[in-house]
């Protein structure tokens, strides 16, 4: 206890390390912001027009569906069209009807849209006689923001990684390490202090960050922390071997890169693919996938697969502290 | 002269490699292109919606073929549970009733009369197309442009402070101030290191990922802005690197660029989310820079002034910290 005293005392020195667990949290607030800015406007057509070439009414018409931007010359009107960060569909006048232009470059889904809106201004007096029936739908995931929000969430566990591996390749550098050695003091013991101090920032930055973010309901709140506390204890751990394996900061910087990028790529890139069977098993060896599946699965109300990946979790804590004993068994050293 | 900057050069680029900062660079370049052309490539489509249509009539007889007939009222709630963006159409009882989950309000509407659409006989007309991509092309340039904006800010920005911070800490400055040196060697052939890195390896991840023929047609324009980039990346890194105290710092510095810069950036210029003060930041403004390369438009000449003014003065202030440090090293 009075080492992990010790321990807090030289991380409270550390701007740098307060400063990363700080990280994740203004994110946090960032995305709240984020919030502020409509995203479901993302799927929407967006339609781009000539001033004064189409009727109000169509232009009424054409808004029941999306946007409608008017352009002063037929130039402006191309460039809006062609410009590849949006879906801009041109409309204009057609004997009677309309006619789209589009740039070749949009998803199927525009294109198709591009294609049948000539057909949909021509029956739009039958269709508005149909009854539409809309359905509330409470699982589906509401916009791109509910997939940053475990991305976040992740990121801020991983900051226990971060911090662990600087804090012991500092001493190491510092030759901190060298005193370490003949401390009185077993590298078991010394090794549970260091994951201490990375496990408890990490969680407490990662519980902030899902307070800030996450819309809390009473009964998943115990599968929530569960999940939070078991994968800021594997990052804790993964940033113990980080920094057993690099020689240098730099070394060390390029390592948490490539672990950060593993631990993002691979359960945002399980989830956009819908990978399942034997690969999704593999891929479990990530263990923010767990991670990140479970905190998806929570905002979805699913509470099986969210216990499931606890149970994963749990797997990989005391997998991975098997392997840090048997790698790095207790030295001793002829003094 | 030339040899003195050789031999400097020279000496950087066995720095980096020690540093294993090219093996880095490599180890990327393969990541970023297997995550084009396995993962990004595959799931950026968007089919249009799925129209499923119940009929036990049998009244809909000029149904498009793009229509779905399911046999029972329990298989379209199924086949609408499991595809959330389907419309569920029922023409029981002589009228049409359309069934689909809430979305957005407009898109919904949309999906509504385009499966209304679907039922009665229409010729689709082609759209004008006024482009010249096609949606794969789009998605290669948009990826490839986003990954070599990332690993530029990145790869320039770390890997010179990097460096610097290794020199300092050897000595390496207060030994220059003692050489019978021209004092801007030594920023001037880092910066040439970087800046040769980072060329290549915007060349290999353009035709790796774009495609050789459309590649090399943008190469030029694409170096141009890789150049930019590049040199405004590491002269930040230098400035950065002689300012603060020590490395640990810098990632902190590099931690907020990386994620406050970036992020409203691909936003903004990804998506039709326009951000107002977007103008403001000048990140925003050398990504459309390399964007606009990428998809064969102009830069304005105000652009590109601004853009040297900015080397220029970043240089200065570089070189005026490189003497503020020999003089503290000194």
């Amino acid at each position: 206890m009075k080492g992990l005293k010790y321990q807090m005392k030289s991380v409270l020195q550390d701007k740098f390390c307060l400063m990363t667990f700080l990280l994740p949290i203004l994110v946090a607030l960032g995305l709240n912001f984020m919030g502020s800015v409509d995203m479901s406007s993302l799927g929407e057509l967006h339609f781009g027009v000539l001033e004064h070439e189409l009727s109000p009414e169509t232009i009424t018409w054409l808004e029941r569906y999306g946007p409608v931007t008017a352009y002063g010359t037929q130039e402006e009107l191309t460039a809006a069209i062609q410009e590849p960060s949006t879906n801009v569909i041109g409309v204009q006048a057609d004997e009677g009807s309309i006619k789209t232009a589009i740039s070749g470059d949009e998803l199927d889904i525009f294109q198709q849209a591009a294609a049948t809106l000539p057909v949909l201004y021509e029956q739009r007096a039958e269709a508005a006689q149909v009854k539409v029936q809309i359905w509330e739908r409470r699982d589906i995931l509401e916009s791109l923001q509910d997939m940053f929000i475990p991305a976040v969430l992740i990121v801020a566990m991983f900051m226990g990684c971060t911090f662990n591996a600087m804090n012991i390749i500092s001493e190491k550098e510092d030759g901190v390490a060298f005193v370490n050695e003949i401390l009185p003091m077993a590298p078991g013991q010394y090794m549970l202090q260091k994951v201490a101090v990375g496990f408890l920032f990490g969680s407490l930055s990662s519980v902030a960050t899902a307070w800030i973010c996450f819309r809390f309901s009473w009964h998943n709140l115990g599968i929530l922390l569960a999940l939070i506390l078991l994968s800021s204890f594997v990052a804790a751990l993964m940033g113990l071997f980080i920094g057993k394996f690099s020689q240098g900061l730099m070394v060390g910087v390029v390592y948490i890169k490539i672990l950060m990028l593993v631990f993002m790529a691979v359960p945002i890139v399980c989830v956009l693919l819908g990978i399942s069977g034997p690969l999704a098993v593999i891929c479990n060896i990530v263990p923010s996938k767990s991670a990140f599946e479970g905190i998806m699965a929570l905002s979805a109300g699913d509470m099986r697969t969210a216990v499931k990946d606890v149970g994963i979790l749990v797997f990989h804590c005391i997998g991975w502290f098997a392997l840090y004993i048997l790698i790095f068994p207790r030295r001793i050293h002829p003094q | 002269m030339g040899k003195d900057f050789f031999t400097l050069f020279k000496k950087d680029c066995r720095m980096l490699a020690s540093g294993k900062f090219f093996l880095m660079a490599i180890g990327f370049l393969i990541l970023y292109t297997a995550y084009v052309n396995l993962g990004y490539i595959r799931f950026m489509h968007m089919e249009p919606y799925n129209v499923y249509l119940y009929d036990p009539a049998g009244t809909q007889t000029e149904k498009s073929s793009l229509v779905q007939t399911v046999s029972s009222m329990e298989d379209m709630d199924a086949a609408l549970l499991s595809d959330a963006n389907g419309v569920g159409i029922y023409a029981g009882d002589g009228d049409v009733q359309v069934v689909l989950y809430a979305g957005a309000e407009r898109i919904d509407r949309h999906r509504a009369d385009y499966a209304l659409s679907l039922l009665r006989p229409w010729t689709s007309r082609t759209p004008e197309v006024l482009g010249t991509n096609t949606p794969e092309q789009k998605a290669r340039k948009d990826i490839t442009c986003e990954l070599l904006f990332f690993e530029l800010t990145a790869v320039g920005f770390l890997g010179i402070a990097a460096v610097l911070f290794k020199e300092k800490g050897m000595g390496v400055i207060r030994v220059h101030a003692i050489l019978p040196l021209r004092k801007s060697k030594f920023l001037l052939s880092k910066l040439a290191v970087f800046l040769l890195s980072d060329l290549v390896f915007g060349v290999l991840l353009t035709l790796l990922n774009v495609g050789l023929a459309d590649g090399a047609a943008i190469l030029p324009a694409v170096l141009l802005q890789t150049a930019i980039l590049s040199l405004l990346m590491a002269l930040a890194g230098l400035l950065f690197a002689l300012l603060l105290k020590d490395f640990r710092q810098f990632t902190l510095a590099y931690l907020v660029i990386a994620i406050f810069a970036a992020t409203p950036v691909f936003l903004s210029a990804n998506t039709s989310i326009k951000l107002d003060w977007i103008g403001y930041q000048p990140f925003y403004h050398v990504y459309m820079g390399l964007k606009n390369a990428y998809f064969g438009s102009a830069n304005s000449p105000v652009y590109y002034a601004v853009s040297v003014t900015a080397i220029a003065l970043l240089f200065l202030a570089v070189q005026l910290a490189f003497y503020r440090e020999i003089r503290k090293e000194g």
